[in-house]
């Protein structure tokens, strides 16, 4: 009767020590939908990459606790000289009420850029042959730019407001900008990887 | 004999329960390869508990140079590695040239480096609760040597 006691107590024992192990070993369980902002960087000439896949979640606990420059809990500060003098509430007013639209196309020598709204985006397309030839496309949901500029003072940026916004976004490629030897993106989706 | 069995058996028991105890808060696990110009390998595994442990016999007059400039990060930091201990894996970064591959990213509760090229390979796991405890007792030991 001794044995199978002792035994039991030897198992107990190995189980006490192996369960200590296996909680360390689980992790949290994860979020419901984690976004991710990707960058991605690709240099076929050099035939390097640089891929950063950062947890919107992550950015937006960090930004707040930053106070260093015009940086300040989560907003940026980019001063009244830089608006010119520019209404940019009044100005998204009046682009976020306006039908799906090119607003602005510029045609140089060397140089087109294309400001349009489509589908609740705010796209800008730049083609640029001066110097070597280089393509910028850039599309932002409306509603990201809203957060951006929903803090009371006017020329502040609420970085964390437009990341929240962003995560609520569905998947989006922001930003591409390909020349002859580097092709740059960056993109939200809920993939762990840049794969 | 029956009583020297049970001392062996309590022994070990102790010392299984001693090294869950240990093990309770990660390993951390360095593997260095180097190829040229002699092959060398250097294998450590310890547990992440003993790190913050470890961190308390450093002469404080050592650290204050560095609690000093981590003190501005600190808030930074302890958000970030807060938020990074409840995210699901992911590859943070992820470096590719000619010949070399470096990539940082977040397995289970520890974080993963590895580097790769020709002369050497690296591996370097350290749990994050591990990192955010040393970050946390260099961040005290500055309160310590400025008093």
């Amino acid at each position: 009767m001794r044995k199978p006691i002792q035994v039991l107590g030897a198992v107990c024992l190995l189980f006490a020590s192996a369960s200590g192990m296996a909680v360390s070993a689980m992790a949290a369980p994860p979020p419901a939908t984690e976004r991710y902002l990707h960058v991605k960087v690709e240099d076929s000439k050099e035939g390097e990459s640089v891929n950063v896949n950062l947890p919107l979640s992550i950015a937006e606990k960090i930004l707040p606790t930053v106070n260093k420059g015009n940086l300040h809990n989560g907003t940026v500060n980019i001063g009244s000289a830089d608006l010119n003098g520019i209404d940019v509430k009044g100005l998204l007013e009046a682009i976020r009420t306006a039908p799906d639209n090119e607003f602005v196309t510029v045609k140089q020598k060397d140089q087109d850029v294309r400001i349009a709204k489509s589908n609740g985006n705010i796209i800008v397309h730049v083609r640029s042959t001066e110097g070597e030839k280089q393509n910028v496309d850039i599309t932002i949901p409306l509603k990201v730019v809203d957060a951006l500029f929903s803090t009371a003072k006017d020329n502040e940026l609420n970085i964390v407001a437009a990341l929240h916004e962003l995560s609520d976004a569905g998947d989006a490629l922001l930003i591409t900008v390909q020349d002859t030897t580097q092709h740059v993106r960056i993109w939200v989706d809920s993939r762990t990887t840049s794969e | 004999m029956v009583l020297l069995g049970k001392i062996a058996l309590g022994l070990t028991g102790t010392m299984l329960a001693g090294i869950g105890a240990i093990c309770s808060g990660g390993v951390i696990e360095v593997n260095v390869v180097e190829r040229s110009p002699e092959v060398h390998h250097v294998y450590v595994l310890a547990p992440a508990m003993l790190v913050p442990i470890a961190t308390h016999f450093i002469p404080r007059d050592k650290l204050g140079d560095a609690s000093e400039q981590l003190k501005p990060y600190l808030p930074e930091i302890r958000a970030a590695l807060g938020q990074l201990r409840e995210e699901e894996d992911f590859v943070l970064v992820d470096v590719k040239e000619r010949e070399q591959h470096v990539e940082v990213q977040k397995i289970g509760g520890s974080l993963v480096i590895d580097v790769h090229d020709p002369n050497e390979t690296v591996h370097v796991e350290t749990p994050i609760r591990a990192i955010a405890s040393t970050i946390e007792q260099l961040a005290d030991s500055h309160g310590e040597t400025t008093q």
